[in-house]
């Protein structure tokens, strides 16, 4: 039988290549990537839709995250994008902020730039458990607001966030410094072991702080006036 | 004799007919050149023997224009023309178009053919098409498509032939002119009205075909067909009539016209124009959108297209037929001679344009909601002529997209159908699925 | 070589390299230095200004081949039509929230994706033309982007940061544009910003490749696009802020409530009503054919042969030449003749729909209500014929909306889009005039059949002749008592509705049934 596509045997492709194709495909690559590690991240860890914040299963959920963000290079712009692809669920089955947020900062502490900017203005959920175990070092900003227990388990390094963040921030931190731009929640620094938390809003409680300080617009409000975990102002 | 100079005497009979005989406003721009779509197109179909619709009020010139057309581009009088028209009524009989037994040698039971003028000289003509039975349309379509008349077990076989045939839109003595018999037609054109200024100029002069009239060549060629000499012969001794009658109309009217063998050259010259990669790769995306069924395998008008389909933004989903195989002949023959006609040496994606809805008009069966959404849009053309150049607007820039993308599909395609090992290129447009199918490779 | 020569020798290899687009040979014009080029109604205008004080850098034929590659590219690439237009307007506006922020970042977005389409796939000196044209801050950063997507040096100073996020967005992926445009704004919020502090003391600074106006649409595109819009599942709140967005501009160019040019200056664009007409569009019918009526009685029609066996009485004796043989002999085929049926123009329709507190404000959400009821009334317009409506709620009390027939659409969509949001109770009184007023209108009612003065209804209906679709939505025993008590008419029909996006199907149906003539 005659080849039907014979009079474009000597066709040979005349686009371009330019470097928008490369940058394009690498993405691509990159954000499979990320999306399968989450994946398989909340398959491992999360049974039946329901996971709940507890000193195990964060460590746990933690570990593994970790053992698979290891697994392949990406950026910074890597990590925000994929925190828009959470919100949008188009290619991510679904959105379980817990892990979501162990799995983003996973992802800030094993990234290669040590300054790492965030522009979460525009996400509709907000993302809990940023800045876990952040490293000395690192420096994350956020800008947006945040969820529950950010900066929780820190261990050095800057969190930065422009907007406000609820509560338990920076729960169980060892170190480093946590800037919050707005207001926080209650159980500010519960289990607080050390560190700096500074808020230029209103801190509306403080939780059991062990160690540290927590600054209220550039005031010390801990442990100056030392107040009872959940005492409203 | 080289092209050019063909190009040239072809050019002459247009614009001779257009300053003296069929006047009307310019419709249609190529390349800078404005043409009357319904001047341009009958000559067209007069060289690449061809079946050309016309369509339009009554009144409007739709005969008339091919008349004169046929006239000069074949050099036959005009008046053997009228009386070789077949007029469109329920009563014609095979025997007033085709031919007729000769009732004498019937009379002493001797079957002979008197053969019609219709079926003898290479332009026909019928007026009113759509008010014959469909028996008759039929009969008189298949003649022009093979060329061959047959009656009683006679035949003739014509070796150039065009078809004109016009209709009046629809109206309270017409008949449709059912989807297999209007497929036959290449094109749809329609004779429009040339605006008040126009119009008074053609009722100025409304005797103006006289100029065409020769009542020497028309005898002779009546005699000639009336004769009972065999039809080659005739051909021959009528061609010498026309070449007398070429003279005449070069003396009288200073028009240079093309006998048979000139014709028969331009027709080589015009099969030969090669359609370049764009053209072609538009082409085979119309008609991979006209045939296209994801879920059926092809388009049949039986089988509805579902609300659901990943492909309702194409033409496969707005259409209820499948494009036939006459199409792309059409858009072939009558781009390669457009291009002929402006002198261009390769047939390209502007003349497959320009071509392309007066080929689709009358071949696409559209969907009711889909025609109840355009019917009130503004237009200068009528409604089908509209929605193909529509329809052909928007698969032309799905191409202008992805036009490098499909050509490399379909040089990858050729090289799969080698036995390459290649992956096909993947695309969303049904054209990639086509091209997998082909190759045996769809999912 | 004058300009215009210039164009005209550019302008065959600038439309061959675009693949022949539909667009006239562009003019010249003397403007400012500032604007390259300007386009209106598909017709591109050059700026002989702005190519001379660049053409001592690159050459004017290379400047205009540039501003030609660039302008075409808008028009067959991107935004191509003003629904995408308005997609990549209203997806811009979710981030930025600012009207002329998120109009200069859809221009820009649209600059960047047509630009590139061209720099791809065809030879063009556009990249030569960025190089050297003035830029502001944010067309700096833009041109840094070129240059890191485009891999051509264009002596840009790259804003990293901003350029870094900027270059990771598939700009030639169609598909993904409403989301890609969502991208470009968030990362050139700050910037827009700044420059629109900085215009406000400066003053305005167009933008050198032209701006993204309205002008380069026809009324018939604009009208088309906001069809296409309003179909698109955008809400009527997403609609209206969008309409109205852009309804200073629409004004302007004398964009009507009939979508077209002098259809409709003066009387205020109203985006509820516009919205309600453009969905409504695409839900249409085909105008009701004359039809062919059988006469009843056969006459001769057209010839066949006659074969052995056929009867004689049908012989044409003349076409057959006084013989009696097959091959010869032709027959004559009498068929059932057929004229124009007696021109049954469409009857006129009274619309009654309910807006009482029960039924969905048609000015707040997408009321199905209210679409179906355009959807009938467009019917019977396209059909020539006239539409009245009764728009109640407690009519007793004063809440109600009665229009006479008319064929005026936007003061019909103007009488539908009413909401009452009060109780239910109809005026059956106000009823007979309109009943009156045409010859056996047919009536359309939709409501959700929680009457307070039902029994009275009930009593009304039964009395009138008039083809009555009456479609009632959720199933309750009001509904139950109506239906049960005009079943046995044959004039009426019944829908209940459950899903209410069934309205417009079902009122389409119905009146195509109607025009059919087959009830």
């Amino acid at each position: 039988m005659k080849n039907p596509f014979d009079d474009f045997r000597n066709h040979r492709t005349r686009e371009r290549e330019i470097p928008l194709d490369s940058i394009i495909q690498s993405r691509n690559k990159v954000m499979s990537q990320i999306t399968k590690g989450y994946e398989k991240l909340l398959e491992e860890e999360v049974k039946e839709l329901v996971w709940l914040v507890q000193y195990n299963t964060v460590i746990k959920a933690y570990t593994l995250a970790e053992k698979v963000v290891k697994e392949f290079e990406y950026k910074a712009e890597d990590i925000e994008e994929f925190c828009y692809e959470l919100d949008t669920t188009d290619k991510i089955p679904y959105l379980i902020t817990g892990p979501a947020g162990i799995y983003i900062s996973a992802l800030c502490n094993y990234a290669q730039e040590e300054e790492i900017t965030l522009k979460l203005n525009d996400l509709k959920t907000q993302i809990n458990l940023l800045g876990y175990r952040l490293p000395v070092g690192k420096k994350v900003s956020v800008e947006g607001n945040l969820g529950d227990f950010t900066g929780i388990g820190m261990e050095g390094g800057e969190l930065g966030v422009e907007g406000n963040a609820k509560n338990y921030t920076g729960a169980g931190m060892k170190s480093g410094r946590i800037r919050v731009t707005k207001n926080i929640g209650l159980h500010t620094g519960e289990w607080m072991m050390g560190g700096e938390i500074f808020v230029g809003g209103r801190v509306r409680g403080l939780g059991k702080i062990v160690d540290g300080k927590v600054y209220e617009d550039e005031k010390v409000i801990y442990p100056r006036n030392y107040r009872q975990s959940n005492v409203y102002y | 004799m080289t092209q050019d100079h063909y190009r040239e005497k072809i050019r002459g009979i247009h614009d001779f007919i257009k300053e003296n005989l069929y006047f009307n406003r310019p419709d249609l721009e190529i390349k800078g050149e404005k043409f009357n779509s319904a001047l341009i197109f009958s000559l067209l179909t007069g060289l690449n023997k061809g079946k050309e619709l016309i369509i339009g009020e009554p009144g409007l010139g739709k005969t008339t224009s091919a008349e004169y057309v046929g006239s000069l581009l074949y050099r036959i009088p005009i008046a053997i023309i009228w009386g070789a028209e077949v007029s469109g009524h329920p009563e014609q009989t095979e025997e007033k178009i085709i031919g007729r037994p000769d009732l004498g040698k019937l009379n002493k039971g001797t079957e002979e053919v008197v053969w019609s003028h219709f079926a003898q000289i290479p332009v026909k003509i019928v007026d009113e098409i759509n008010r014959l039975p469909e028996t008759k349309q039929s009969m008189i379509l298949d003649g022009v498509d093979r060329g061959n008349w047959e009656y009683l077990n006679e035949m003739i076989i014509n070796e150039e032939y065009c078809l004109f045939a016009t209709a009046n839109y629809q109206d309270r003595g017409t008949n449709t002119i059912i989807a297999p018999m209007i497929d036959r037609f290449d094109v749809v054109i329609e004779s429009r009205h040339p605006g008040p200024n126009i119009a008074y100029l053609v009722g100025k002069f409304n005797e103006k075909d006289r100029i065409l009239r020769n009542s020497k060549a028309e005898n002779s060629i009546h005699k000639i067909l009336k004769s009972k000499l065999s039809y080659q012969t005739k051909l021959r001794q009528m061609e010498e009539v026309c070449d007398d009658y070429g003279e005449f109309l070069k003396k009288k009217l200073g028009i240079e016209t093309v006998g048979l063998r000139d014709r028969k050259a331009i027709h080589a010259a015009i099969s030969r124009l090669e359609l370049d990669l764009d053209a072609n790769a538009f082409t085979r995306m119309l008609l991979a959108e006209l045939s296209f069924c994801y879920k059926y395998g092809q388009k049949r008008s039986i089988e509805n297209c579902e609300e659901g389909c990943h492909f309702t933004g194409y033409l496969c989903h707005d259409t209820t037929n499948c494009a036939s195989n006459r199409l792309p002949t059409s858009i072939k023959t009558y781009s390669q001679a457009l291009a002929w006609m402006i002198g261009d040496t390769v047939v390209g994606v502007e003349h497959i344009k320009a071509i392309m809805p007066y080929t689709l008009a009358h071949r696409i069966q559209w969907r009711e909601e889909y025609l109840s959404n355009k019917e009130r849009n503004k237009r200068d053309n009528p409604f089908q002529i509209y929605l193909a150049k529509d329809a052909v607007k928007s698969i032309f820039n799905r191409y202008g997209e992805q036009s490098e993308h499909l050509k490399s599909a379909l040089a990858v395609g050729y090289r799969l159908f080698k036995g390459e090992d290649l992956e096909p290129v993947d695309g969303d447009h049904p054209v990639y699925f086509e091209i997998k199918r082909d190759l045996g490779l769809e999912d | 070589m004058v300009p215009e020569e210039i164009i005209k020798k550019i302008w065959p290899k600038v439309r061959r390299k675009h693949l022949f687009p539909e667009m006239p040979i562009p003019k010249v014009s003397e403007g400012t230095e500032n604007v390259a080029l300007e386009m209106k109604d598909k017709q591109i205008t050059i700026n002989t200004a702005f190519s001379d004080k660049i053409a001592h850098k690159m050459g004017f034929e290379e400047v205009v081949e540039a501003l030609l590659d660039h302008g075409i590219s808008h028009y067959t690439y991107c935004p191509w039509d003003f629904h995408t237009h308005l997609r990549l307007f209203t997806e811009a506006k979710q981030v930025v929230k600012d009207k002329e922020q998120a109009k200069r970042a859809a221009g820009l977005f649209m600059d960047v994706v047509a630009d590139t389409y061209c720099v791809k796939g065809k030879k063009t000196p556009l990249p030569e033309l960025y190089k050297h044209i003035d830029k502001g801050k944010v067309d700096a950063v833009i041109a840094s982007l070129y240059q890191r997507i485009w891999g051509i040096d264009l002596c840009a100073k790259e804003d990293e940061e901003v350029v870094r996020r900027l270059a990771r967005i598939p700009y030639l992926d169609k598909k993904q544009w409403d989301k890609s445009i969502q991208k470009f704004a968030r990362v050139i919020k700050a910037l827009l910003e700044v420059e629109e502090e900085e215009h406000r003391q400066e003053g305005n600074q167009a933008n050198p490749m032209g701006e993204h106006g309205l002008d380069g649409y026809t009324l018939e595109e604009i009208d088309q696009g906001l069809r296409d819009f309003a179909n698109q599942n955008v809400g009527l709140k997403e609609f209206k802020e969008t309409f109205e967005d852009f309804k200073d501009e629409l004004k302007d160019i004398g964009y009507g409530m009939e979508g077209g040019m002098g259809r409709g200056e003066g009387t205020p664009l109203d985006a509820d009503l516009i919205y309600y007409m453009k969905l409504a569009e695409n839900y249409s019918i085909p105008i009701k054919k004359v039809p062919m009526e059988k006469r009843g009685f056969l006459n001769p029609h057209s010839h066949c042969p006659w074969e052995i066996g056929r009867p004689f009485q049908d012989v044409d004796v003349w076409t057959s030449f006084g013989k009696i043989m097959p091959g010869i002999t032709q027959t004559w085929n009498k068929i059932e003749g057929s004229t124009f049926g007696e021109r049954e123009s469409v009857p006129d329709c009274i619309i009654i729909i309910d807006s009482s507190g029960s039924m969905t404000n048609p000015r707040k959400n997408l009321s199905y209500t209210v679409l179906g009821a355009a959807c009938a009334s467009d019917a019977y317009l396209r059909n020539d014929a006239k539409v009245a409506v009764y728009n109640f709620s407690d009519a007793p009390m004063g809440g109600k909306t009665i229009l006479s027939f008319t064929s005026e659409r936007a003061k019909i969509y103007g009488v539908l889009c009413k909401y009452f949001g009060g109780g239910t109770a109809f005026n059956l009184n106000e009823l007979d005039p309109l009943l009156e007023a045409a010859k056996e209108p047919d009536i359309f009612i939709i409501t959700d059949m929680k009457i307070t003065n039902l029994g009275k209804v009930i009593g009304y209906f039964n009395n009138i002749n008039n083809r009555v679709t009456a479609v009632y939505i959720g199933e309750n025993t009001y509904a139950l008592r109506f239906r049960e008590a005009m079943e046995k008419k044959k004039n009426m029909s019944f829908y209940n509705v459950t899903k209410k996006e069934d309205i417009p199907k079902i009122v389409l149906g119905k009146i195509k049934e109607y025009f059919r003539g087959n009830l």
